[in-house]
């Protein structure tokens, strides 16, 4: 369900940047979500169509990239990718770690004419 | 032709929420942003927590509910400041809600603030409101597996309340199975175990959360 409220915020920095750059037409939106935020693609993808129906955006494709998670071990500076929920170093089973990507919910960029 | 934008989709809660984390800093008012699923107990903690904890800090109330004040109403009688946020629908609050509501309390003669969020174990953990920190409760009834399959909430929240522990008798939940996965996800975390009807290690809960109100202060 958080797919709808993130695909407004997402919509309005659509529109907001269209309308800026004088756009009239949006052809795809680069985004990246990390996997520990659980977006269901194809429920995001509805959501925002849905958001920017009758607008410069409408139909525009969305290209998602799906970051995995990653964690730098403060007890020995290793960085690894966290495989199968396990967050535990690989290098020395430290557990304080420091997450260094996986939550992401970021627009990279728009394409259009 | 592409134009760059970088940036975070949620910036416009994000924002929301650092004014409001530096007003209660301001103000010194722990914010508990409390997770979990419908019907695991989040209202009957904080009627516990009312109980034990009215008489030594001054507590304030923000009830998320999607409709009715069915939460609040049972809350009235301790007599501490509630307001609630109907969401209409919505999956969970976020900065704007809370920012909005603040302005209801008087800060300065509150030393925490308890948010019971929309119940439900993933749209809350993405939205930052500002909390000091997020406390994730989950009950027994809701099985062991829950930690690996909402592994967001469990790494953000500062503690775990397992809560219905009077019921382990009559299900299939598996203390140890439930343990494993939540070391697995997060083995830093504190995990308080409870039952608020029953009473038992409540005494322990409310050691912690006093710790973190004294600490804020």
């Amino acid at each position: 369900m958080h797919e709808i409220k993130i695909a407004e915020d997402l919509s309005a920095i659509v529109l907001e940047t269209a309308g800026r750059e004088n756009l009239t037409k949006v052809t795809k939106v680069n985004i990246s979500f990390g996997q520990l935020v659980q977006i269901v693609p194809d429920i995001f993808r509805f959501a925002f169509s849905e958001t920017v129906r009758d607008s410069v955006a409408e139909g525009a494709e969305v290209n998602i990239e799906i970051v995995p998670v990653k964690m730098k071990c403060m007890n020995c500076g290793n960085d690894f990718q966290v495989a199968e929920n396990r967050f535990t170093c690989n290098n020395c089973d430290s557990t304080d770690l420091s997450i260094i990507s996986g939550k992401e919910l970021f627009i990279k960029s728009i394409e259009g004419e | 032709m592409e134009i760059k934008i970088m940036k975070n989709i949620l910036d416009r809660n994000q924002n929301k929420a650092a004014e409001v984390r530096s007003l209660l800093e301001s103000k010194k008012v722990l914010m508990v942003n409390l997770i979990s699923s419908p019907g695991a107990g989040k209202t009957t903690l904080l009627e516990r927590t009312c109980e034990a904890l009215g008489s030594k800090f001054r507590i304030g109330i923000i009830e998320g509910d999607i409709t009715t004040d069915r939460d609040a109403q049972r809350l009235k009688k301790y007599n501490v400041p509630i307001v609630v946020i109907n969401t209409e629908g919505g999956c969970h609050l976020d900065s704007h809600s809370i920012s909005k509501v603040l302005g209801s309390f008087d800060l300065d003669s509150l030393d925490v603030l308890f948010v019971e969020n929309v119940g439900n174990l993933i749209c809350p953990s993405q939205f930052d409101l500002g909390e000091t920190f997020k406390l994730a409760l989950v009950s027994i009834a809701e099985g062991d597996d829950k930690p690996g399959k909402y592994p967001m909430l469990f790494r953000e929240a500062k503690a775990v309340l397992l809560n219905k522990t009077d019921l382990i008798p009559y299900t299939n939940f598996n203390s140890d199975n439930f343990k494993s996965d939540l070391k697995r996800i997060n083995a830093q975390i504190p995990l308080i175990e409870i039952s608020c009807t029953r009473g038992e290690g409540i005494d322990k809960w409310i050691e912690w959360i006093s710790d973190k109100i004294k600490i804020s202060r």
